[in-house]
């Protein structure tokens, strides 16, 4: 037996050590490793790794892990579960293999839990943006009650039957971490063996939240979400759909921003959700076109 | 022949298992039999993982007797008794000697024809073709597709288990083959292994952690219960939707009784439970109707020994109590009447606005109402409530649990001290959110109910959304139902047509669609709902047709009208009255309306039916406005021997233009008044 297959699972508790025990699983089992993408998001499954790979037909598997951004979710904080920002493990494997649920589930006992002492329960849950036409059908996974995972088989995107069907599992780092070391606030967490969640990301929730909250600039973030807009309009008729689909996300993150401002109203609401959503479907539709031809 | 069929699945939501095994069960009865196969016991049993049917099927179809019919007689056989070319044809084209054809005897008359008897086929055979079209058909309220199949199902299928008379009986469906194997608990024993019958079958998933019958865990679970709580001498706080969620969900119930601190108990039951239910699933547990800090969990395990489940439930629920207690003490510093104006941010309907927008309508809507049911007590109440309702929907609480909507604002506004009848209303003016929901127990509550539905309903109506079958985005049966339902027990009375109009005008100019339109199709849609109700309740359909198809402006006296038929019904004059209501719609059909001319009323008998009807009528009139309809209709019975000799004596169709109209038009006065008790037309006269 060669040395590397000697590596064996880390079982010290820490973030960083799930984040290089589920590396490990998911590069086992095919997956391409890549890395955050370097936009503001508020999910996994909104990174270019997802959104565009999902839509085409070509076999697919890559797992990542990606920080999500969620102002409204800010605490300045003081709340031992909600954050602006956490960090999500996302998988993607197309199509999804017929014993997906096991190799999961094999996951969870890759980084240590013994199954047999626990409560694994897949409640439904599924997913729906109704802004991009996508939809998904799935559950959150309950480990003890605690919700660790969700775990989608992708359905529709763009409006259109996606073919073969991608399946998406996302863990809550922060959530699957607390139940691993049996903690009670996410900023006792340890990152690392010497390093605490509080350590490096204390200041930033307090100090993000504040800006979220109180500072963002609405006028400004009012013009910047047009003015994306108005680029990401102009990249799609020359056919650069990735650097269109950058302004889309950044369309999405200023929405959010002003949304924890409380700067929108019934009706801009309405306008700007249909806005990003007229956005994402056309990139998702002249993707798949582009694809289908190729 | 025992047939054992098992789909194994991902976790299926158990609503989709309930629905399959039910469609399941009436499937393989339906099919099989149609296929002139006996069918016996067909059980069915289910988890969230797997659908299972067992059941006795005869191994072959019963053989089928066919006539088939040749030329006449007349044609085929001379009088000398010879065939003819015509029946020696015949005989061959059906592959049979001339002399085995028989004589058959028809309605038309005497035919030559022969009897076949087909062979029923082995129903093994036709089980491995309608098998893969019975899966296939099933339906479920939300279908995927997995993999890289086109093949549609509730959930991802694993594996099928498929054997007949204990041999595999083999068909593929959406890329799976059926075989002999299934696989146990998903922690416990996820290993395949192989059945030799359904006896075995269920022995040994016992074994291997799984309980395939739903009624069996739902004792195992309520026993379990049981034994857990007798040590607290509390109770179970009722929760049979959840229990009932809960029995599919699990194929190995384990109940765990855990703790939460004291200092929760400070919230009101409804949060705690709520915090409880949702998500985690758990039971509250009170005593004196109180809740006291425990709480029951089911598990899919078969036992907790080093307590994780249970410890891992209550860290997870405590946190979610934290949550719901900074949440309750966050949201009472702000008073509602300050959140109020938050309102205009959260968008009721894109098309139809905020709700504050709704808040606004629900006013003017909830006083025109309140006038119009005479509540003037209530009046002032119920529009500060209306003013009130939506408010808790800007509440932490609420976006954390938004079944509690109206809950928490009710109260809130208990606690900032509103008087009983304003809380109360906000409190309950969801309900009733079915028809096996409770309808509210304040006036304030049940008014406020009533216009926010109809508010919901016109509104959405207005902007060109239908129900259609399955279709109902916006629940908009339930909320019929809910308004319906709080009008029967309130057995209030007003016009619904005129609500409705208020409705629409309060609404102005938001709503698209023409105002005439929206009406009548919210007034048909009621009727339906309606009907839909009274059948439920068990009334008789043609009865239901006759109450409800005379309008339903005034919705409790619809109900009083069925009532009536419905206690009149085994009188002795019911039926008679029937057939007079059907001859006068007979003769009345089709012709236009006529005025009476006492001066023309030239026979005897057509004189004393105008004055028994003038008298009846005078009598009945005050009758139905009040509601009355049993006395009405007994006093209506009374014209029978008048119009019997009219119509025995007098000949309404008349060649003398002027005395056919004048006669026409009694009848149609008669006709008339029918009409507003019952359409008698519509009722089916059994025997």
């Amino acid at each position: 037996m060669g040395l590397i297959n000697q590596i064996p699972t880390v079982y010290k508790m820490s973030i960083q050590n799930l984040i290089m025990n589920l590396q490990k699983f998911w590069a086992d089992q095919g997956c391409y490793l890549a890395q955050s993408y370097d936009l503001e998001v508020g999910a996994g499954t909104m990174t270019p790794d997802t959104f565009f790979r999902v839509l085409d037909k070509r076999p697919w598997k890559v797992a990542y892990v990606q920080p999500s951004r969620r102002p409204t979710d800010g605490r300045y904080g003081e709340n031992p579960y909600r954050v602006q920002k956490h960090f999500q493990y996302q998988v993607i494997v197309k199509p999804s293999p017929s014993d997906i649920q096991q190799i999961y589930i094999e996951s969870l006992i890759a980084l240590g839990i013994d199954l047999q002492d626990h409560d694994i329960r897949f409640d439904e849950d599924d997913w729906e943006a109704p802004s991009i036409g996508a939809w998904g059908v799935g559950w959150q996974v309950l480990l003890d009650g605690l919700e660790i995972t969700q775990f989608t088989y992708f359905q529709q995107a763009g409006g259109i039957d996606l073919f073969p069907v991608p399946v998406e599992i996302t863990y809550g780092l922060e959530r699957l971490e607390m139940f691993l070391e049996g903690k009670d606030n996410i900023f006792d967490l340890d990152w690392s063996d010497d390093v605490s969640y509080h350590d490096l990301r204390f200041f930033e929730e307090k100090e993000f939240s504040e800006y979220n909250f109180n500072h963002a600039n609405v006028k400004k973030l009012k013009e910047s979400f047009l003015w994306n807009e108005k680029e990401a309009w102009q990249l799609i008729n020359n056919d650069l759909l990735l650097p269109a689909y950058d302004m889309c996300l950044k369309c999405s993150h200023f929405f959010n921003l002003l949304d924890s401002r409380g700067a929108i109203s019934v009706t801009e609401r309405v306008k700007m959700i249909a806005q990003i959503r007229g956005l994402a479907n056309q990139i998702a539709q002249k993707y798949i076109a582009r694809e289908n031809s190729a | 022949m025992v047939l054992f069929l098992e789909i194994n699945t991902e976790e299926m939501p158990p609503a989709h298992v309930k629905i399959a095994l039910e469609q399941l069960g009436e499937k393989f009865k339906e099919e099989l039999s149609a296929q002139n196969i006996y069918v016996g016991q067909v059980e069915t049993y289910g988890t969230c993982r797997r659908l299972i049917v067992a059941g006795n099927f005869a191994p072959r179809q019963d053989d089928r007797e066919e006539e088939i019919i040749g030329p006449p007689k007349a044609v085929a056989i001379g009088k000398d008794g010879s065939f003819s070319p015509a029946a020696k044809g015949f005989a061959k084209a059906q592959g049979v000697r001339v002399s085995e054809l028989k004589v058959i005897k028809t309605e038309r008359g005497e035919y030559l024809g022969l009897k076949k008897i087909e062979k029923g086929k082995p129903t093994r055979d036709i089980l491995s073709e309608i098998l893969p079209q019975i899966i296939s058909s099933l339906s479920f309220p939300k279908m995927m597709r997995w993999g890289e199949s086109s093949f549609r199902f509730s959930r991802p299928i694993k594996n099928i288990l498929c054997l007949f008379g204990e041999k595999v009986l083999s068909f593929t469906i959406g890329g799976i083959r059926a075989g002999n194997l299934t696989r146990g608990h998903k922690i416990y024993s996820p290993k395949k292994i192989r059945v030799e019958s359904f006896g075995e079958y269920r022995e040994t998933l016992r074994k291997m952690k799984v309980v395939i019958d739903q009624e069996e865990r739902r004792r195992m679970i309520l026993n379990q219960m049981v034994q857990k709580l007798a040590s607290l001498k509390a109770t179970l706080h009722p929760d049979e939707d959840l229990l009932e969620h809960i029995i599919y969900d699990i194929e190995y119930p384990h109940v765990f009784l855990g703790s939460f601190p004291e200092e929760y108990l400070n919230l009101p039951l409804e949060v705690l439970s709520t915090a409880m239910r949702e998500g985690q699933k758990l039971f509250s547990i009170v005593k004196e109707k109180k809740q006291i800090p425990f709480f029951l969990g089911v598990a899919d395990a078969y036992q907790d020994s080093k307590s994780l489940i249970q410890k891992g439930n209550e860290r997870v629920l405590k946190a979610r109590l934290e949550d719901a207690k900074f949440f309750w003490e966050q949201d009472q510093k702000i008073t509602l009447k300050d959140r109020e104006k938050g309102l205009k941010k959260i968008v009721f309907q894109e098309k139809l606005g905020s709700y504050e927008d709704k808040a606004q309508r629900l006013k003017k809507i909830v006083a025109y109402f309140a006038d119009k049911i005479e509540a003037k007590k209530e009046k002032k109440q119920v529009i500060q409530a209306a003013e009130l309702s939506k408010v808790d929907l800007l509440t932490e609480m609420v976006r954390e649990f938004p079944s509690l909507q109206g809950k928490v604002g009710g109260l809130y506004a208990k606690k900032e001290g509103y008087p009983a009848p304003v809380w109360k209303a906000v409190c309950e003016h969801y309900q009733p959110v079915s028809l096996d929901d409770e309808s509210p127990s304040s006036l304030t509550g049940s008014i406020l109910s009533i216009a926010d539905k109809l508010d919901s309903i016109v509104g959405v109506v207005g902007i060109g959304i239908q129900v259609t079958g399955s279709k109902d985005p916006f629940g908009l049966r339930r909320n019929a139902h809910g308004v319906c339902k709080v009008v029967l027990e309130r057995k209030l009375c007003f016009s619904f047509s005129r609500l409705l109009d208020k409705v629409l005008v309060v609404y102005g100019e938001k709503l698209r669609k023409p105002k005439d339109g929206i009406k009548s199709y919210c007034l048909d849609f009621f009727s339906n709902r309606l009907r839909y109700i009274f059948e439920r309740q068990g009334y008789r359909y043609d009865l239901i047709n006759a109450a409800v198809s005379v309008g339903i402006d005034n919705i409790y006296h619809s109900y009083l009208r069925l009532k009536a038929l419905d206690s009149l019904k085994e009188s002795p004059n019911f039926a008679p009255l029937i057939l007079i209501s059907k001859r006068v719609n007979n003769i009345l059909r089709d012709q236009p309306l006529f005025r009476i001319n006492t001066g023309l009323l030239a026979e005897k008998e057509e004189r004393e039916l105008h004055t028994t009807f003038s008298i009846i009528k005078n009598n009945v009139l005050p009758l139905i406005s009040r509601g009355d309809f049993s006395q009405a209709q007994r006093i209506i019975f009374r014209i029978r021997s008048s119009i019997d000799k009219f119509f025995d004596n007098v000949l309404v169709m008349t060649d003398e233009k002027r005395l056919r109209r004048n006669r026409l038009a009694l009848l149609q006065a008669i006709s008339k008044l029918f009409i507003q008790v019952a359409d008698y037309s519509q009722i089916v006269i059994e025997g």
